[in-house]
C-alpha cells in the first residue's frame, strides 16, 4: 500500500461511560473497583425479571459535543461522538490540524441505532407504520455512528462503522491502525458505541445469560452478563508525530488477529480463540511470554469463561499472564466493550496498573489453577506488553495488542 | 498518495429482482418490473413501486439443516455465497477455509428482525416472551457470521454499515484485511432486504422520485489478491483498483458534486488510470432527489466534462438497494461487460462505480475488465 509501515501511537482517550464521562474519571472507577451498574431507566423495565443494566445517566451531549445539533442523532451516534470529541480534546491535537489532515473514523456497534429502532417500532404498534417519524427513521442506519464522528469533528476521510457485535470495536482499532500504519490516513479515531435496549434485554434473558443483579466473571457463582451501553474513542497518530509535538503517549498499537469461529452463532469455540490470539501475536511480534496481562472478554457467563480460560491456557501453558475482566463493573457494553477494553489497556500501560475483576468471592476452581482475575481493586504494576479480548455472536473474535512504547 | 495494489474478482453471485446471476442482470430488457407477489404481496406496504426477489427456494441451495430460523437477509445473502462459490473455477481449495473471509455490507442487519423482534418485547404478556432462537437474528453481523459457518471460512469476518455506501465500504475493509496479510480472500458484498420497515421507510423519507421502486438484493464476489488468484488458477473476471470514500467534513451546505469529483479524481489517480481511459459508469443514484443531478455532474467534471458512452443503472432492475447498492452496481457493471461472465474482447477496459450517501458520504470504486 505505501513505503515503510509506521508505528501507531495513543494520545488522545474518549470515554461516556456508566462509571463517567472522560477517560480518566472512567479509569479512576475502574482502579478502585467502583460498579456503574443501576436500575433501568433507558426503558421501561416494568415486568422483566432482572432491571439493572450498566445505564450512562449523567450524559447529557450538549455538554460534550460542540457541533453536532443533538436532536439529529440517535443515542449510539451521541455517544460515539462525544467520546471523539473528549478524546480528540484529551489528545492535545490542534482541532485545525485534525480536520485538515486525512483523518478519519471507524467505529464498532453491536445494535446500532436500537434505542432509535425501538422508538420507532413503538409508533408501529401504536399506530402503524404510516405515522413514523421521518425524523427517527433518518437515524436508523449505523452508518449514522461513524457519519457523526466526523461531522462533529469535521473530519474529511472516511467513516467506517463496523457491526461485528461484542468484539466490534477492536476489528475498529485494528483497521484504524492499518490506516495510520500503512499512510492511508493522517490520523483515525478508533472507538465502539452502543445503546442499552429492550429486546436485547429480553434477547439475553431468554438466552438464560443474563445475571439477576451482579456480573461475577471468574467467580464460582458467576450467573451471567449485565447489558450496558457506552461511548469510547481512542485517537491514533503515527509514533513520529506524537513525538515530533511532544505528545503524551498513552501505548503504541502493536498489532491484531482476526478470525471466525464458522461453528455455531452464539457458542464460542476455544480452539479458534487460541487461533486469533496467535494470529495476533504473530501480526504484533510478540510471543506469548511478552504478555504481560490479558483484558479478557469476561462476560460473566459460566460458558465464556471455561472458553476464554481454556484458549488462554491453549496458547500460554503453565504461565498465564492475569487475566481481569472490567464488564465486573460496567457490563457488557457490546460493540464498545473491546474499546473499553483497549482504554483501560493504554492507561494500564501508561499508569502502571492491572485492572481489577470486581465481585469476586471465590475464584471458580473449575477454571484451573494459578488464575490470577486481579480481584478486588487495581494493582500496581508495569505491564509493557498486553492483549486485549473480543469475542462475538457470529463466531467473530477479534484481539489487539498494545504496548508500553520503548 | 501512493497506488494500490489491484486486487483480483475470481466469481459472483447475485439474486436479484431480475433473477439470479450476472447473466440476468444484462437479460433485463427493461420492460415492465416484477411486481412484488406471494406472502409478501399481503404485507402493510405503502403504495409505491417494489420490487422484490421471487420464485426462489433458499432450501434448494443450502439444504434445510439451520436454514428455518434465518431471516430472508441471511437467506438471500446465504444463496448468493453459494452461487459464488459455487461457480469458482477450479473452487477454493479444501484448506483454503482458514485464510478466507466474510466482508457483508449492511446497514441494520435485518430490520425487519429486529423490528419484528422489538415489537414482541412491546405486545407480549411479559416484555421477555421473545424467542429465543430468533435473537441471533436481530445482530447485525448475522448474516455474515451464518456465511461463515454455512461454508467453513475461518478467517476475518466482518460486517460493514456504510448506509449507500456499504458495499463500497466492505470492499475497503476486504482490501486491507487482504493487503496487509490477514487472509488470501473473502466473499465480499452487500445485502439489502424489502421489508415493510424499509419500503415505508423510503417512503416516509422522500429521498426517492415517485417512479422509483425500493428494491432489494445481494450480490457477492470473491475477492482475493492477484497472487493467490494465480497460485489457484483462477481466471480473474475484473480487477478491483482503488476503492476511495470521502465525507462531507465540516461544509456546512453540501457541495456534494464537487466531492464526488474529488473522489474519483483521486481514486483514478490511485489506480494509475487516466480520466479518457473510463469507457463505463455504474451509476449509484439513480432515482435520488437531488443526488442523481449532483452524480453526475460530479462524475462528468471528474472525466474532463464527459459523460463514457458506456452507462449502467442496476437500479432499473433491482430497485433502490441501499446497502446492496455498491455490490449491485458492481454486478451490473461486470454483466455489461460479459453477461457470461468471461473475459474476452475489450479486455482492460476501465469501469467506475460511484455512490453518495444521504450522509454527506462519497464513493469510487474504480475496476479494471479482464
Amino acid at each position: 500500500m505505501s513505503g515503510t509501515p509506521r508505528r501507531v501511537v495513543v494520545t488522545g482517550l474518549g470515554a461516556v461511560s456508566s462509571l463517567g464521562i472522560g477517560a480518566h474519571t472512567f479509569a479512576a472507577g475502574i482502579r478502585e473497583g467502583r460498579s456503574g451498574v443501576s436500575q433501568i431507566r433507558a426503558f421501561d423495565a416494568t415486568g422483566f425479571p432482572h432491571t439493572v443494566a450498566g445505564e450512562v445517566h449523567q450524559f447529557v451531549p450538549e455538554e460534550v459535543v460542540r457541533r453536532l445539533r443533538v436532536g439529529d442523532w440517535g443515542r449510539t451516534a451521541l455517544f460515539a461522538a462525544s467520546a471523539a470529541r473528549l478524546a480528540a480534546d484529551d489528545s492535545g491535537l490542534d482541532a485545525g490540524v485534525l480536520a485538515a489532515a486525512r483523518t478519519g473514523s471507524v467505529v464498532g456497534t453491536t445494535s446500532g441505532e436500537s434505542a432509535v429502532i425501538e422508538a420507532l417500532t413503538g409508533q408501529w404498534v401504536r399506530d402503524g407504520f404510516k405515522r413514523l417519524d421521518p425524523a427517527l427513521i433518518r437515524q436508523v442506519p449505523a452508518n449514522q455512528i461513524a457519519t457523526a464522528v466526523n461531522s462533529e469533528l469535521g473530519l474529511r476521510g472516511e467513516a467506517q462503522t463496523i457491526a461485528t457485535a461484542c468484539s466490534a470495536s477492536n476489528y475498529a482499532l485494528g483497521y484504524a491502525y492499518d490506516m495510520v500504519r500503512t499512510g492511508e490516513a493522517d490520523f483515525m479515531i478508533s472507538g465502539g458505541a452502543d445503546s442499552i435496549n429492550r429486546w436485547a434485554h429480553a434477547g439475553f434473558y431468554r438466552l438464560g445469560a443474563l445475571a439477576e443483579s451482579v456480573c461475577r466473571p471468574f467467580d464460582r457463582n458467576r450467573s451471567g452478563i449485565l447489558t450496558a451501553e457506552g461511548g469510547v474513542a481512542l485517537l491514533l497518530e503515527p509514533l513520529e508525530h506524537a513525538v515530533n509535538r511532544g505528545a503524551r503517549i498513552y501505548a503504541e498499537v502493536l498489532g491484531y488477529g482476526v478470525n471466525c469461529d464458522a461453528s455455531h452463532p452464539v457458542s464460542p469455540d476455544p480452539t479458534s480463540i487460541a487461533a486469533c490470539i496467535r494470529a495476533a501475536h504473530r501480526n504484533a511480534g510478540v510471543s506469548p511470554a511478552d504478555i504481560d496481562y490479558i483484558c479478557a472478554h469476561g462476560t460473566g457467563t459460566p460458558t465464556n469463561d471455561a472458553t476464554e480460560v481454556k484458549a488462554v491456557r491453549e496458547v500460554f501453558g503453565d504461565r498465564l499472564p492475569p487475566i481481569s475482566s472490567i464488564k465486573s463493573m460496567i457490563g457488557h457494553t457490546m460493540g464498545a466493550a473491546s474499546g473499553f477494553g483497549a482504554l483501560i489497556c493504554c492507561l494500564a500501560l501508561h499508569e502502571g496498573f492491572l485492572p481489577p475483576t470486581a465481585n469476586i468471592t471465590e475464584v471458580d476452581p473449575a477454571l484451573g489453577p494459578d488464575l490470577d482475575p486481579v480481584p478486588g481493586r487495581s494493582r500496581p504494576a508495569s505491564p509493557r506488553v498486553v492483549q486485549n479480548h473480543g469475542f462475538a455472536f457470529g463466531g467473530n473474535n477479534a484481539i489487539t495488542i498494545l504496548g508500553r512504547v520503548a | 498518495m501512493t497506488e494500490i495494489e489491484a486486487l483480483a474478482v475470481t466469481g459472483a453471485g447475485v439474486v436479484s429482482p431480475a433473477g439470479f446471476g450476472l447473466a440476468a442482470l444484462r437479460g433485463w430488457d427493461g420492460a415492465a418490473q416484477p411486481a412484488l407477489s406471494g406472502p409478501r404481496r399481503d404485507e402493510d406496504y405503502p403504495p409505491i413501486p417494489l420490487v422484490g426477489i421471487e420464485g426462489i427456494d433458499p432450501e434448494q441451495y443450502l439444504g434445510r439443516k439451520g436454514v428455518r430460523h434465518l431471516d430472508w437477509t441471511t437467506k438471500i445473502a446465504l444463496v448468493a455465497c453459494n452461487r459464488a462459490l459455487a461457480e469458482l473455477d477450479p473452487p477454493l481449495a479444501p484448506d483454503a477455509g482458514t485464510r478466507t473471509g466474510v466482508v457483508i455490507g449492511t446497514s441494520t442487519g435485518s430490520i425487519r428482525s429486529s423490528s419484528e423482534f422489538s415489537r414482541e418485547t412491546l405486545v407480549q404478556e411479559k416484555p421477555y416472551l421473545v424467542r429465543a432462537n430468533l435473537f441471533p437474528n436481530t445482530v447485525m453481523n448475522c448474516c455474515a457470521g451464518q456465511v461463515a459457518i454455512f461454508n467453513g471460512l475461518r478467517g476475518v469476518n466482518a460486517t460493514i454499515a456504510g448506509g449507500q455506501l456499504s458495499s463500497l465500504s466492505a470492499i475497503r475493509y476486504a482490501r486491507n484485511a487482504i493487503v496487509g496479510g490477514h487472509i488470501d480472500g473473502a466473499l465480499v458484498g452487500g445485502v439489502e432486504e424489502l421489508c415493510p420497515q424499509s419500503a415505508w421507510g423510503w417512503h416516509l423519507s422522500g429521498r426517492l422520485t415517485g417512479d422509483t421502486a425500493v428494491g432489494e438484493g445481494c450480490a457477492v464476489f470473491l475477492v482475493e489478491s492477484l497472487a493467490s488468484a494465480a497460485a489457484a488458477g483462477r481466471t480473474p473476471l475484473a480487477e478491483l483498483l482503488a476503492c476511495e470514500v470521502v465525507s462531507a467534513g465540516s461544509d456546512d451546505r453540501p457541495v456534494t458534486s464537487h466531492r464526488v469529483t474529488a473522489a474519483v479524481r483521486r481514486a483514478l489517480e490511485r489506480s494509475g488510470v487516466a480520466p479518457a481511459d473510463v469507457s463505463t459508469v455504474s451509476w449509484g443514484c439513480t432515482g435520488h432527489v437531488g443526488l442523481e443531478r449532483a452524480e453526475l455532474r460530479g462524475v462528468r467534471a471528474a472525466l474532463g466534462g464527459r459523460v463514457p458512452a458506456g452507462s449502467v443503472r442496476v437500479t432499473e432492475v433491482a430497485g433502490e438497494s441501499f446497502s446492496a447498492s455498491g455490490a449491485l452496481q458492481l454486478a451490473a457493471l461486470l454483466a455489461h461487460w460479459a453477461p457470461d461472465g468471461s473475459a474476452g474482447e475489450g479486455s482492460g477496459e476501465i469501469g467506475l462505480v460511484t455512490s453518495i450517501g444521504q450522509d454527506g458520504m462519497v464513493g469510487a470504486l474504480v475496476v479494471r475488465r479482464r
